[in-house]
């Protein structure tokens, strides 16, 4: 049996939880932290945090939002979005995040991955990659928010990331993200059967029956789910039941009472 | 000297709520514009704030749509036909708010309607699957119409040169085209979707549904002027005939009145979001935004259809020192989708990119050289808007730089 992390993605814009469409027509779903809260209840493995707008500033903005999740929720957050430098990692890891993600600055120089990884450990040291397909079995990595192409090949950046200390992926399909449509199975395992570390799965997640696909066919470590939860299409102990039954190894996990 | 061109108020003043400036003009008639003619611009209140704005608090406010709606249905009961032929003409271009007004008109309010399209100068490979889906998936009726490429070239090179508005000849065959086709097709309503006044023309038209015929009815040949030369001046050079022009030519106002065609915009009905247009397409009409934003601004959903769509933009950039941001970023703020901090940065990364991508396509599409293009540019930049620093055109007064609100 493997074994599936579920995980929560929040995209965040100032102080909202947002949502979109192939990242893009971003809809303002609400607080973070409701959100957050409710899904930690509920029992979800992890969080995701994405500033979305980072890369606009420059610079994080998840500082307090995570301070103030983190009093109350104890499962491991990964935190992305504008990370630069080592002294922004060091920061978001101080407000209470467990891992960071590194995209655009990683694209620019990709040591900038071995120096937190060497700084932080690999453990916690998070490449997001923003995939979008090109070809047959091609993908192209992309930067801010889907917005911007770099001409880079995904799998190769993948094995690049990997081999400069990378501990995780977060592999992020921008034509299946915000659809409903699936994950995209292709580019999951044309990755995960040439890296070794583990991989989140984003975009697409629109049934449980998505989820056990990444899984068995595309050989992910986690995925990551936005769309089905924000707009409560199902919930996560649907998701869990679904997960058990296909014969994955999800957390066990009793339903609680939702906190109003 | 008060005097700026093209009659632009002297001092910028930037829109408090949005980013809009008071340099942007309102819709002209495109059919009487000159080369010497000066621009009604968007009006602003004693507080700095734009008519833009001021209608949009109006909409979310004042407005009772649950009113407006029974209003459309009275409208839509008075043209419905149920003889199967078509009630309702759509000009569009299969974009997210063509999407959303022809499919919400046929399958929730139950009409017939025939799908118009005046094709891009140079249809993007999304554009035409877009225009496709819109089609296919979206399951609508559809008449493309494609005017002669030579002549529609030639009024663009002239449009650009003279007037440096290189979109003018589209956005004549865009209003023509749907009272065009409702005559011939005898179907008395022209629906479009956005009201093109919510976004800066006199705020008293924002009260009436139908679209001003000033828009798109005109006079006789004498008086029509496409790209900054009077038509009968063209006919006479002797390249092209009256019948090339066939297309451009606005319906007669006495004409349309005989054949009772009528043309409303859906924003006045329904509350317009463009962002929810967008939800709407990709669901029912297979829309997909593009891969990557288009050059000048952030978003990759609006106006993705046509490869020298970012020059019409580049255009006002020049002469008005509004790019593709600012009306991207204020019509975002608008609908309460960004801030107007984040607004602000946006405009300060994006407006002043220059489109490469499709430039060289753009050159060969009017037919001039690079050396003309950049000297044309120049020409027509408003000096009490630009100034160059270090061999580099800077905007003197760019919203991100406004001591007045930053």
């Amino acid at each position: 049996m493997s074994r599936l992390r579920l995980v929560a993605r929040l995209d965040i814009k100032g102080s909202n939880l947002i949502k979109g469409i192939h990242l893009e027509g971003l809809r303002i779903i609400g607080a973070p932290n409701e959100y957050a809260l409710k899904y930690y209840a509920q029992g979800i493995d992890e969080l995701i945090y994405m500033d979305c707008v980072a890369s606009l500033y420059g610079r994080n903005h998840l500082g307090e939002i995570i301070k103030s999740a983190a009093k109350d929720i104890f499962i491991p957050m990964t935190v992305g979005g504008g990370v630069r430098s080592v002294d922004d990692a060091r920061e978001i890891l101080r407000a209470g995040a467990d891992k960071v993600a590194i995209n655009t600055a990683a694209v620019l120089n990709p040591n900038i991955i071995s120096k937190i990884a060497h700084q932080f450990g690999s453990q916690c040291t998070v490449v997001s990659i923003e995939a979008k397909q090109i070809g047959i079995d091609r993908w192209e990595v992309f930067t801010n928010n889907g917005r911007e192409r770099t001409g880079i090949d995904v799998v190769y950046w993948a094995k690049t990331c990997v081999s400069n200390g990378a501990g995780e992926l977060l592999v992020t399909s921008i034509d299946r993200e915000g659809t409903r449509k699936g994950f995209d199975i292709s580019l999951l395992k044309a990755i995960s059967s040439e890296v070794s570390v583990p991989i989140i799965a984003s975009g697409g997640m629109g049934r449980p029956e998505h989820l056990v696909a990444a899984a068995k066919d595309g050989g992910v470590d986690a995925v990551a789910m936005a769309d089905i939860l924000h707009y409560g299409r199902t919930d996560l102990s649907t998701i869990r039941s679904k997960a058990l039954e296909a014969g994955l190894m999800v957390r066990n996990f009793p339903s609680l009472e939702v906190p109003s | 000297m008060d005097l700026t061109p093209y009659g632009l108020p002297k001092n910028v003043v930037f829109c408090k709520y949005c980013v809009i400036s008071n340099q942007r003009p309102s819709s002209t008639i495109e059919f009487a514009q000159k080369i010497s003619e000066s621009k009604k611009t968007i009006d602003f209140d004693d507080e700095k704030v734009c008519s833009a704005c001021r209608f949009n608090d109006a909409k979310n406010l004042d407005i009772n749509w649950g009113d407006r709606e029974s209003n459309l249905l009275t409208l839509l009961e008075k043209h419905r036909k149920g003889d199967g032929s078509y009630d309702v003409i759509v000009p569009g271009s299969g974009g997210k708010d063509s999407a959303f007004t022809s499919h919400i008109l046929k399958y929730k309010y139950g009409m017939n309607p025939l799908t118009v399209t005046w094709a891009p100068h140079k249809y993007t490979e999304i554009g035409w699957e877009n225009f496709e889906n819109w089609i296919h998936v979206g399951g609508l009726d559809n008449v493309l119409f494609t005017p002669n490429g030579k002549l529609h070239r030639y009024l663009t090179q002239q449009a650009f040169l003279n007037l440096l508005h290189p979109f003018q000849p589209f956005i004549i065959g865009q209003r023509t085209i749907g009272p065009a086709m409702a005559a011939k097709f005898g179907v008395n309503l022209v629906m479009y979707g956005e009201n093109q006044a919510e976004y800066g023309n006199n705020i008293e038209e924002n009260g009436t549904p139908i679209m001003d015929q000033k828009f798109f009815s005109g006079g006789d040949i004498g008086s029509l002027f496409i790209g900054g030369k009077s038509v009968k001046d063209i006919i006479d050079e002797g390249k092209f005939s009256l019948n090339d022009f066939s297309p451009y030519l606005p319906p007669s106002t006495k004409f349309l009145k005989s054949k009772s065609v009528e043309v409303h915009y859906l924003g006045f009905y329904v509350k317009w979001d463009p962002q929810e247009c967008y939800y709407y397409a990709v669901e029912h009409t297979g829309f997909q935004s593009n891969s990557e934003r288009t050059e000048g601004t952030y978003s990759k959903y609006s106006s993705i259809d046509d490869k020298i769509d970012m020059f019409h933009y580049y255009t006002t950039l020049v002469k008005f020192g509004i790019g593709r941001a600012t009306y991207d970023a204020a019509q975002e703020i608008r609908n309460g989708k960004i801030t107007r901090e984040e607004g602000v940065n946006l405009v300060e990364k994006y407006d002043l990119e220059f489109p490469k991508k499709y430039f060289q396509e753009f050159l060969d599409y009017i037919d001039i050289s690079e050396d003309l293009f950049h000297e044309t540019i120049d020409k027509f930049r408003s000096p009490h808007l630009w100034t160059k620093e270090a061999g580099e055109w800077q905007l003197r007064n760019p919203v991100w730089r406004d001591q007045a609100l930053n």
